[in-house]
């Protein structure tokens, strides 16, 4: 401590001070430790591996007899949901088979086509997010100095994300292809073809990987994500006879295709893992540390299912990956210079308009696919996705409460207008959305004119308001009293997470499913809009309360005291 | 002579988690153009009575006024009276260091922002990054860049967390400079601190909490 810290301690007024400062310790005698000079032995990396997965095996406290006991409410629930799918399926099956128009043999063949396409879309961009080859920090900081082969060590992280990539597309194209009444040999095939072909993919980009290449990755991903969304337009145009249906009259040949691709999926898959194999060595620890810590955060966000955090993860790695941008002036004063900012970043930011105008193909597709009743539902909730990104802003201000602390507004004012810029595009969104309510296709809707658009104007509003309720979810509080569940002691907060912003756009959606007028939807929404504002924050209606009673008291007394408040200066 | 409201008065803060008391019976007056250091080890609660000052954390007892205003978090007129740089301070992920301040700077309705974030962004030395994105600053930058949103606006009252963390020496000398400075100027500051240069060269009180009592407290007119 200082001599004048020292000082000003030992001028101390206040009386409940009695007790002395006790004087410093000296500064007391330390050894230190230094390793051997001795040459170091030979490092087995399989024996070190072995050893951290002794360690954490390690840590474990109950055996996997006693998870499964624990566990029977999860294995009951996946027995009762395994029986529904397939209930669903042989449903399926059965009611699609009595289709045998030319439109729904075309749709049965495209259908998995844009489901096989979206798994290759969906590997390549796991891939890139993750690595895919990656290594946790320990193992990063512990294994990757050592003199080990880095090859040997990572094999099992190469072909890991390879299986599993695999697998998922199998089960998935396999639902979907049995779901819209395929055979059963056509439904192994095709599972088969989307398995092999995601597992080829998924090797290929980590034999980019090892060559500290992304943009190909990144090119095929546009590739197959344009071709997903075209098939499935597709798709829609044939099934609401926007497009005749003798224009893919060839498509009988597709099986013919598939087993093709499948071949060549099995030569890209195997050359690319030898590929990928040999330059395991090459990759660097930082790039495969830093997928590692993704899922690391990402796991720790998913516990807590905190999906806003899961979220910010990946918008700051985005970030990260930027670094820089080329800064414009703001413009405005006051709180049009939040709004105006939220603007700027809709030309700063321009790919979230590719999910928006996504989004804008799903009301029309409920149109065709002849889903009158549900579709303000499934169209708000597909709105309700894409306006995540543009709401950005009203992430950072309510997530902490430091960035909003320093702007001079009420908590109302400043979320209302972190509002301003999203609830323009929902109007927008909404405009363009109304023919689709209005009912376009054959067999669609058959509403009024004014009433389709209203139903639009409720769809974009729920949309809106699922997505803010979405974004300004704070992070689950362990401190609060815990819900008993079958699972343990679980915080409430947890368990709402899972339904959050979905539950608004089901309450605004409701009226209209259900039957009832329009206005009781706009009704709800102005409810929602007045409690998702915070318009009845108890610190700010407390801070109101007790500026009136000061200015009560300064009418009162008149010329008397008055409070004097001290301008801020600069 | 009437007596001058002070800037920030706490009365009989009480603040516990659980069982665990924090602080309890804390009082504190600071007036314009004076600036408290609280010190002491680690937990003693420097941290809790800032967040309790700035409304952050509700207190279980006590009062905080600033100017003879009741503090809640989000009162406008608190918001605009008072500068902090506590460690929930978020940036935007999408923004530039450059368009931060100038966000700032125009939310408070400074006359010409783009002079005033020039000038600010000069002596916190971050021109070189104001185009840079906030996750890409090395964490003393990110220091730096937090305490530049608190120079850049109005205040009457700067309350300050350990505001010398990651900086550099040289950059603890130019804070403990900006500080004198602000605190000539008329500005009143709470700060918690364990860099006892800065305390040296700021304070003109030091208030040393441990734990749940306060052990010294003094004063001192020097400069």
């Amino acid at each position: 401590m200082s001599k004048k810290s020292r000082k000003l301690i030992r001028s101390a007024t206040i009386e409940d001070v009695a007790e002395p400062l006790a004087a410093p310790d000296p500064a007391p005698e330390r050894e230190f430790y230094f390793i051997p000079d001795a040459e170091p032995q030979a490092v087995d990396e399989r024996e070190l591996h072995d050893q951290i997965k002794l360690w954490r095996h390690g840590r474990a406290t109950r055996t996997i007899g006693e998870v499964i006991r624990d566990g029977y409410v999860a294995l009951f629930t996946v027995v009762v949901l395994g029986a529904m799918v397939v209930n669903v399926v042989m449903h399926a099956q059965t009611g699609a088979a009595a289709c045998t128009t030319e439109a729904c043999g075309i749709a049965r063949l495209m259908m998995p086509s844009a489901f096989v396409l979206a798994c290759f879309a969906l590997t390549l961009s796991v891939a890139r997010l993750f690595g895919p080859v990656l290594a946790s920090a320990a193992e990063g900081f512990w294994l990757m100095d050592a003199p080990i082969s880095r090859r040997r060590l990572l094999r099992a992280r190469l072909v890991l994300p390879v299986v599993i990539a695999g697998v998922v597309s199998v089960v998935l194209t396999a639902l979907i292809s049995a779901l819209v009444g395929m055979e059963i040999p056509q439904v192994v095939l095709w599972a088969l073809t989307a398995g092999l072909g995601s597992a080829a993919l998924m090797a290929w980009s980590a034999a980019e990987q090892g060559l500290e290449r992304t943009r190909r990755v990144r090119t095929a991903l546009w590739v197959f994500g344009t071709a997903t969304l075209a098939v499935f337009l597709f798709v829609v145009s044939i099934t609401a006879g926007w497009v005749s249906a003798g224009v893919a009259s060839g498509i009988g040949a597709a099986s013919v295709v598939v087993v093709v691709l499948a071949v060549a999926a099995i030569a890209l898959l195997v050359t690319n893992l030898v590929l990928a194999g040999r330059r395991l060595e090459q990759i660097r620890r930082a790039r495969l540390i830093s997928g590692g810590s993704l899922v690391s955060g990402m796991q720790g966000a998913m516990f807590a299912l905190d999906f806003g955090l899961i979220r910010d993860i990946l918008v700051e790695r985005e970030a990260a990956a930027r670094g820089h941008v080329r800064p414009t002036r703001g413009r405005g004063l006051g709180i049009w210079a939040l709004v105006w900012r939220d603007a700027e970043r809709l030309k700063r930011y321009p790919k979230p308009w590719i999910a928006l105008g996504a989004s804008l193909v799903v009301p029309y597709a409920a149109d065709a696919l002849r889903l009158v009743v549900l579709s303000p539902l499934v169209s708000a909730l597909g709105l309700f996705v894409a306006l995540v990104p543009f709401l950005g802003s009203l992430r950072v201000l309510t997530r902490t409460g430091g960035l909003a602390r320093a702007l001079p507004f009420k908590t109302s004012t400043i979320r209302s207008a972190a509002m301003v810029v999203p609830a323009v595009l929902a109007l927008l969104w909404a405009g363009a959305a109304t023919p689709a309510f209005i009912g376009i296709a054959e067999a669609g809707a058959d509403r009024a004119p004014v009433e389709g658009a209203i139903t639009a104007l409720v769809a974009g509003v729920a949309g809106l308001f699922g997505a803010v309720r979405w974004v300004t979810a704070k992070r689950v509080d362990f401190g609060v009293p815990m819900m008993a569940t079958e699972s343990g002691a679980m915080p409430p907060t947890l368990l709402f997470n899972l339904f959050r912003g979905f539950d608004v756009v089901a309450l605004i959606t409701a009226p209209i499913i259900l039957g009832a007028p329009a206005t009781w939807s706009l009704g709800i929404a102005g409810v929602v809009f007045v409690l998702l504002r915070g318009t009845f924050n108890m610190d700010e209606l407390k801070a109101e309360q007790e500026s009136m009673q000061r200015q009560q008291t300064a009418q009162k007394t008149g010329q008397g005291e008055k409070i004097k408040i001290v301008r801020p200066t600069r | 002579m009437a007596k001058r409201t002070p800037v920030l008065k706490v009365t009989a803060l009480k603040k516990a988690f659980g069982p665990v008391v924090i602080v309890d019976g804390f009082n504190l007056e600071i007036g314009a153009g004076e600036a408290v250091a609280l010190t002491g080890r680690n937990g003693a609660g420097k941290s809790t009575v800032l967040r309790c000052v700035v409304g952050a954390e509700r207190p279980d007892e006590g009062t905080v006024t600033v100017n003879g205003i009741a503090v809640a978090e989000t009162d406008p007129e608190i918001r605009r009276q008072v500068a902090t740089v506590i460690d929930d301070l978020d940036f935007f992920p999408d923004l530039s260091v450059v368009e931060h301040l100038d966000l700032l700077a125009r939310a408070h309705g400074i006359a010409d922002p783009e002079a005033a974030v020039d000038e600010v962004l000069h002596e916190v030395q971050l021109v070189p990054q104001s185009g840079q994105l906030p996750a890409t600053l090395s964490s003393g930058q990110r220091r730096r860049l937090a305490l530049a949103t608190a120079f850049v606006r109005p205040r009457s009252l700067l309350i300050l967390d350990e505001p010398e963390q990651r900086l550099d020496a040289e950059g603890v000398a130019w804070l403990a400079d900006r500080l004198k400075a602000e605190r000539a100027r008329g500005l009143a500051i709470l700060m918690a601190s364990h860099e006892p240069a800065l305390v040296d060269a700021v304070a003109t009180r030091v208030v040393r909490l441990a734990g749940t009592e306060l052990v010294a407290a003094g004063t001192d007119d020097a400069e």
